[in-house]
Order: C-alpha cells, then structure tokens, then sequence
C-alpha cells in the first residue's frame, strides 16, 4: 500500500478521449448491413387501439420489416418485468400489469408515446417516413395524471385489475394508534401538503440500442446506453425473451449520462434484440430528443401532507405523514422500491424522533413510468423533512440551526459506539451530524447573516436563508436486507484482477461508469495497493462477455461495493504473491512485507518487485510446490450494511419584492461522503448534484394536462438550469469512514442532489416571512409568478393542481 | 388551448351569416383551411396546412356545424389528425347586430393537442391562437370588400 494517489485529484484519463470528440456511443456504432427502427407511438394517453394498417408503409422505400404488438405477442412475448415487489399492508402481493413491448390491437395504450408497431428500415430516415404512413385507429378514452384524483371515486382506470389504481399501498414506522397519540399530545404541530414535483431526468446521450442476431454463432449481441449491462441481460433474458444468458452478450459502451434513467430494462431493447434475430441484420435505434422527454423514466412526482409534533421545548414527539406516489402507467425496474425502501426508510433523517409512520399510496397514472431519478426516494423524504424543521422554526420563532441541534442524533463511529437503529428499518454506520452543521454554519456566519437580512429589509429587499441536513442510504445494497424488502436481486459487485505477466494490471469491474469518472478513481485505489503506476492499470466495464458479473452503478454504490470488490480480489493477488516471492526470496511469507511494488524480507535490503513475481506466476520455473501459477483473482462482494453518507447545505437567496425573482446569492455545503479518492471528482459530483438540486427547486417541472399531453417536452419549454442560475458553490468536506468497508467510502453520487433542494425552498420563504409574507409552502418550481403571488396571498397556502 | 375573439364587420349579420354558411367563402377566410368539401347534412370534411413554432403539418379530418341559429350563429367541431398530432376544437360563434349595417361576430372555445404538436408547440400557442384570430378577421373584411363573382 502506498499513498501516491489516494486522495490525490488525478486529473480524470477519460476526458482526454471525451472532449476531443473520441468519445464511442452506441449511435457511433455502424454494423454491416444495419437497419433502423423507428416507433409508431401513440399520440394520446389513454385510448384503444382498434386497428392497425401497415399497408402504405410496407411499399414504402427502404422498409425491410414492420412488426406490430400482434406479432410480438403471438411470439409469446409478455412484456418487460419490474425488478421489487412491494406488498398491500395487508399483505397481497402487488398488482403487476404487464408492459408489453408494442401494444396490441383491441387492447389500450396507457401513456402518450406508448408504441404500437416499429418500422424497420434500411436508413433511419426511411424508416420515419414510413412509420408515418402507419394507420391507426385510435380510440381516445378519458385519462387521469394525478396519483391523488387517481384514487379517487369514478376516476378513468389504467388497467383493469388494478382497482383504484392502486399499485399497492404501504406503510412503515411506528403503529399509527402511537404515532396519533403522541401528534395529539404535542406543544406543537407543523402542518404542511405540498407537491415534489415531476422531473425528466434529461441525460445528454439519449437512449440508443443496437440488437444483433448472428446466425454463425447463434448469438446475440446488445448494444445499450445503459448503467449496468448484465441486469439488462439477467432480465432480458430470464423475463423477458426466454433466451439462455450464455447467447447473449451486452455491451455499455460510453454513455453519456443516466441519473438513474438508464438503469431501466426498456421494451426497445428487448424489441431490437428480439426482431434483429427475425429479419437476420442488425437494427439500431436512436432515441429523439422529443421521445427522451416523453419516454425517459421520470423522477419524484409526490402529493404529501406530512405533520411533525414538538413538544413545548422543541424537541420532535412524532411525524405522521400521508403520501400519493405516481408511478406512471407501467411498472419500471425499480419504480417500487423508490418511494417506500429509498424514502420510507430514510424518514428518520438525522434526528431523533421517537415516533414515525407513513401511509403510502402507490398510484397508475397515464403517465410515462416514475422511476429512480438522482436521489430516488432520499430527495423527497429529505425535502419533507428538512422543510418541515425550517417550517417549525418559523412558526415557534426559534433558531432552525438550534432546532436541529437539539434534536440530532448523537454522534457514533460504528466501531466503538453502536450503529443507530431507526424507526424504519434501517441501522445507520456511522455519523457526525452536529460537525457539518456547524462547519457550515460558520461559512454562512449566522449572525452577520441575521444583521444583513434586517438592513436587507429595511433597503427594500428580501433575503433568506435556508438550511437542509440530509442523510442518504447509499453503497446499494445489502443483498439479504433488499431480499427481504422485496428486491428480485442481489445487490453486491464483482471484479477481476487479472495480472499480466510483465505485472501490468486489468480490472474487470461489474460497476459501469457514464460520466463518474471509474476509470480513474479505480485506477487511483489500485496503484495505491499494489504500489505500482496508474498508468500500468486498465480498467475494464461495460462488457457482459468480458466481465463476470456485475449490478451496474446507481445508488451511489460504484465505489463502496464495486471498490469493495476491486479490494478483495487485490488482497487475494497481494497473498498469492507473497507465496511466490517468499519462495523466490527463500524465506517465510512472514518475513515480507509488502510496500511501494516490491516485496521485501524485513529487515533485510533482500527485495523482489511485483512484475518480477508476477513474470514468474507465468513463467513457474523456479516455484512454490503446490501453487497454480497465474495470478488473476476474481471476488463478490456483498456488503454488510448500506453506506450512510449526510451532509449540510445552506442557501442564501434574495427575493425581488416587486417581481418575485428569485436569485440564489450564496450556496455552502458541507458533506460527509466518507473516505475520498479523488477530491476533484468528488467536488465534480456534488457540483451537479447541487445544480440538478437547485433545478428542481426553481426551474424544473414535467407538465402534463389534464388529458396527459406533456406540455414542455422539449428545451424550449422545459428549464434546465444553467450556469448563470448558480453561483460558485462554496464546498467544504468532513470526512466519518464507513466502518463497514474496506476502503471506508460512503458514496457522492447523490448527495449533491439530495440535499440542496429544500435549502432552497426553505431561503425563499424565509425571505418571505422577513418581509412579513407567512407563507408555508410554494409548490415548486419556485417561478417569479408564483412566488410573487405568495407575496400577495400572505398567509394562504398555494394549493397544488 | 383557449380561444376567443370578437371582432365588428361591416355587413349586416344577414350577409355574414350567408358568407360562414358558405364552403367555398370559409375555405378562403380561415386561416391554413386549404380545401373544405361538403360531405354530409353541415358536415364537411377539410384539410389544412398549420404551423406552430416549431412544427407544422398537414391536416385533415372532419368539421360539423351544429346548434345552428339562423343569422345568430352556430356551434363548430373541428377534428383534424396529422403526423404531428391531432387537434379536436368545438368554437361558438355569435352574430350580433350594431347599428345599421355592422354586426359583432363573437366566438369562444377552446381546442385540445395531442402529440408532437402539444409537446412542442405549447409556449407558442397563444401567440399562434391571437395570429390566426387577426388573420381570419382580416380575411373576412376583404372578402366583404371583394365584389361579390357573378
């Protein structure tokens, strides 16, 4: 072990490649004698699809071939599967329509770009032209975009057997007869309904697959712009189309971001891989951008009230909280899971409160499906939260840097002090929350802030402040905690270390990076364990063939659990070496010690290097009886526990009282993301979580109408934020080690994401409430209107759509 | 998407009522109308050519007069698909008389986007919604100038 890069900002080896434009996509890909697919999609959101006339576009020039939902389901194809199964409380399994990959005739189309039928084509432009001149006789039926009117009496249902709509509806916490009690007997009550809104994940590749049949081999070969190929083989194969693993090779290629969104087996793939087999070319298809707006997993969409009870000195007794979830119209991979495993459980936040429970509703809407998205789950139970504490302060005229103080948890190590056990399910690692508070709360400077809000106002102008203190479960995931939560898979990592036999080293790593900058930071851990150059390293992912297995990179768990992995299989390399050079050194393995790429006797000047000994694993002349030669060491790793990364952030606006304007002045934050490899890439990481943060609270929002038309499905209308939204975020970190790891990492994937949107709601009404204005809630995005509007209201809540 | 509009025309509403009866006056004063066929008792069947913002395309389906007053007005129903969505409108319009020889034509509705057409097109709407009122008026007015073909 050496300590030449941990820690250090190696500058990313990737960027070279991707700056210059050598970047490899999968729409980079050209096989021979590709085709191109192209959807014919719905145009509204709920209707029957009587017939289907494929007559025009079968002589149109170029087409090769046209399936319908007809053709694939007398396939015997069923539909794309969810991966976690979330039971009714009262113990029903949940409902699980199917999503097949073209929607038949006589049957309904669910959400607008629902596909009937695909053309395929010899060019890509060939192919729209033709799948313009599909027919279809559309049925249009009434359609409901709201998970709350969805559950309601007489509302339009998406599919027939799932009355109510209701996907499943779900608890945890504390019995609610307990919870209602100690509501009851609270000094104090916050109130709060308020809607986090709907966002399209926006990654800047769009989706793109390529299915390749060959009939020499009898294999299959996808192409994906995906974040973990071999879950995409797993259910493909086993759920999807019934082919034996082993026939099937995906490849993840460079991918040019997912936020969650390309986590999700989607029916086009299994679509392409499935018709490149019936027509015996390779098709590709390339998403537009209109269609990744319209097709793209989208994120958060929930309707809460939540209740937080304090008694007389401000300390919590009891949160109760009610949520609707929209799911869409289809079950996504891991649409379930998100608002109950990755937002119940994390309603604990950094704070004691004794009593908890959540009644949640997941709900079908026709709407495009709600899946993880940056944070998944942990942003809405954090926004609920954190605007909760800043809310409370207000409203009892206390200090919200106090209030959270006073009800912290204490901290613990994990090592000497016991992990925290929380009111929903989970067991906290280790943490410092007062540490981050107050380090950030020193960069703000409290008081001076205080004084400069006062003189603000009295020069006629708004300022607030907000504060947020998050945790996140990250590291996902414990395999035998998700099982029995309800996940269909195992959520560990796996990797080789293959040791050439001039000592330079492959690492084949089931993680998958699309922008976090693996190759380096992998790189950096391995150079530093085997004390050799980074340079002397590959990192390989990506390919299904060529690694063993993997889970892919969501959750922020590349580091935590794929590192993990990287670890294991180095320490089996470090022992097996030891053996040789102690036989090449004539001496016991305990004699050696390892250190800057050599082995040496202690004590001694007696050394051997790390190619030396792997040249003779190869070359096994003079070697250990007994001993395999090679060196190549593939592990699992299964983590102990999820990481617990948490964090403080603190934003500073200022509100124009005549416009309503919101400018966000000043951002800190300060994070705990454990140990850290590389700080540059860290930084890089919680500086587009804050921006996608920070977008959701004043920019962004997916807008259907009532008749499920999404109405800013494009860059014109949709706010992204951009680099003149934000000022330059001041960053500053704490470092509490996973316990639980061998590399003592949390994950900063999310954090950014996480904690800084209701920092940024809570300063706007704060500044709101300095200028008199009590408002409780501004249903986000926060625009000029509406925040101008709240100013008029005063104290009316701005009730949701 | 809302649309309303009122506007005074220089002809009695007698005049006005017997130009929006007639197909061959409409096809030329509404605005993208490219060809109006009657098809049935006030039904007709019309295609035309529309640009919102972005997008444009060419429409057709199906348009029927109904709740029909003589001289007062009547209630219209547009249903037209394209490529890049379907557009399905109902519009009523009112014909009042002012003063001698001039009458008030009012109409208010609203019409519902599906497609390509209501994700892309939307911020630009109303904007599109306020041209085409003024053009349709305009048309009207030289169309009353147009000495009547004999």
């Amino acid at each position: 072990m050496s300590n030449k890069y941990i820690g250090q900002s190696v500058k990313r080896l990737e960027d070279k490649r991707f700056i210059t434009g050598k970047g490899r996509y999968t729409d980079d890909i050209k096989l021979p004698g590709m085709t191109y697919a192209s959807f014919v999609r719905s145009p509204y959101a709920h209707a029957r699809v009587n017939r289907i006339d494929t007559s025009a576009a079968k002589d149109m020039p170029g087409v090769v071939a046209i399936f319908t939902g007809d053709d694939i389901a007398s396939a015997g194809i069923v539909g794309v599967p969810t991966g976690w199964q979330v039971n009714f409380r009262n113990g029903d399994t949940m409902k699980e329509p199917p999503h097949p990959l073209l929607v038949p005739t006589g049957s309904t189309v669910k959400h607008i770009g629902d596909p009937v039928a695909v053309i395929i084509a010899d060019s890509r432009e060939a192919a729209f032209d033709a799948s313009e001149a599909v027919e279809v006789d559309w049925e249009e039926l009434p359609a409901v975009v709201s998970a709350y009117k969805a559950t309601q009496e007489g509302a339009p249902q998406v599919h027939p057997d799932a009355p109510g709509n209701l996907a499943f509806d779900w608890e945890i916490g504390n019995p609610i007869d307990e919870v209602n009690e100690a509501i009851e007997q609270s000094a104090h009550v916050t109130t709060l309904e308020f809607v986090n809104q709907r966002l399209v994940p926006n990654a800047i590749e769009p989706r793109a697959y390529i299915g390749h049949y060959d009939e020499v081999s009898d294999k299959y070969t996808l192409y994906t712009s995906t974040q973990n190929p071999h879950l995409i083989r797993l259910l493909m194969c086993a759920f999807v189309l019934g082919i034996p693993e082993h026939k099937v090779r995906v490849l993840g290629p460079d991918v040019g971001g997912g936020f969650g969104s390309k986590i999700y087996h989607y029916t086009e793939e299994a679509l392409v891989t499935w018709a490149s087999k019936q027509i015996r070319r390779p098709i590709k298809w390339t998403e537009t951008r209109s269609e990744a707006f319209m097709l793209d997993a989208h994120g958060r969409d929930h309707i809460t009230k939540a209740e937080m009870g304090f008694d007389a000195e401000g300390n919590i007794k009891a949160l109760r909280i009610k949520t609707y979830a929209n799911l869409g119209a289809y079950l996504s991979t891991f649409a379930p899971a998100v608002p109950t495993y990755l937002h119940g459980t994390l309603l604990q936040g950094l704070y004691t409160t004794p009593k908890i429970h959540l009644d949640l509703y997941g709900v079908f809407t026709h709407t495009v499906a709600v899946d993880a998205y940056r944070g998944a789950g942990r942003p809405e139970a954090t926004y609920l939260l954190e605007r909760m504490l800043d809310l409370a302060a207000l409203e009892m005229g206390k200090n919200p840097v106090q209030l959270r103080k006073q009800n912290f948890i204490p901290s613990f190590d994990g090592v000497e002090q016991p992990g925290y056990q929380t009111q929903v399910a989970l067991q906290y690692d280790s943490g410092n929350y007062h540490g981050v508070l107050d380090r950030a709360v020193e960069m703000l400077g409290y008081d001076e802030f205080r004084q400069m809000q006062q003189e603000a106002n009295q020069n006629g102008k708004l300022l607030g402040v907000g504060f947020s203190t998050y945790i996140e479960a990250c590291g996902i995931a414990p395999s035998a905690v998700v099982g029995a939560l309800g996940a269909r898979a195992g959520l560990y990592e796996s990797a080789q270390v293959r040791v050439q036999p001039t000592g330079k080293v492959s690492v084949f790593t089931g993680a998958h990076s699309h922008g976090q900058g693996h190759v380096t930071t992998f790189a950096q851990v391995v150079a530093d364990k085997l004390g050799i150059a980074m340079e002397d390293i590959d990192i390989i992912h990506g390919d299904s063939d060529a690694v063993a297995f993997g889970m892919g990179t969501y959750g922020s768990r590349s580091l935590a659990v794929g590192g993990s992995a990287i670890v294991k299989s180095i320490d089996k390399v470090l022992e097996k070496g030891a053996k040789i050079a102690a036989h090449k050194l004539e001496c016991s393995v305990d004699d050696l010690e390892y250190a800057e790429g050599k082995w040496t006797v202690k004590g001694t000047d007696k050394s051997i290097s790390f190619g030396d000994v792997a040249l003779t694993a190869y070359v096994p002349h003079v070697y250990p009886q007994g001993l395999e030669p090679g060196l190549d060491f593939s592990s699992f790793y299964d983590p102990a526990n999820f990481t617990y990364p948490f964090g403080c952030h603190i934003a500073i606006v200022e509100v124009d009282k005549e416009t309503g304007r919101v400018k966000l002045k000043r951002f800190i934050a300060v994070d705990d993301v454990g140990n850290v490899i590389n700080p540059m890439i860290v930084d890089g990481q919680i500086h587009g979580g804050l921006a996608q943060g920070i977008g959701q609270a004043l920019l962004e929002e997916a807008i259907y109408d009532e008749n499920g038309q999404l109405t800013n499905g494009s860059y014109m209308d949709y706010a992204m934020p951009r680099a003149d939204d934000l000022p330059s975020f001041e960053l500053d970190r704490q470092v509490t080690p996973c316990p639980h790891n061998p590399l003592g990492v949390k994950g900063a994937g999310e954090a950014g994401c996480i904690g800084s949107t209701p920092a940024v709601v809570n300063a706007v009404i704060d500044a709101l409430w300095s200028g008199g204005h009590k408002v409780k809630d501004i249903r986000m995005p926060l625009t000029s209107e509406r925040v101008w509007r709240a100013m008029q209201e005063q104290n009316t809540q701005i009730l949701h759509s | 998407m809302e649309l309303q509009g009122s506007h005074v025309l220089n002809a009695p509403p007698e005049q006005v009522w017997e130009m929006l009866m007639d197909t061959d006056v409409l096809a030329r004063i509404v605005p993208g109308i490219s060809r109006l066929e009657k098809t049935g008792d006030n039904e007709y069947k019309a295609l035309a050519e529309i640009k919102m913002g972005p997008v444009s395309g060419s429409f057709s389906g199906g348009l029927t007069l109904s709740d029909i007053r003589e001289n007062e007005g009547y209630t219209i129903h547009v249903k037209q698909s394209s490529k890049i969505g379907n557009a399905d409108a109902t519009i009523r319009i009112d014909l009042t008389p002012v003063g001698p020889d001039q009458t008030q034509l009012t109409f208010d509705g609203g019409a519902k986007l599906s497609g390509l057409l209501a994700r892309t097109g939307n911020r630009v709407l109303s904007g599109v919604a306020n041209t085409l009122t003024k053009q349709f008026f305009e048309n009207f007015e030289k169309e009353l100038k147009t000495p009547k073909e004999a």
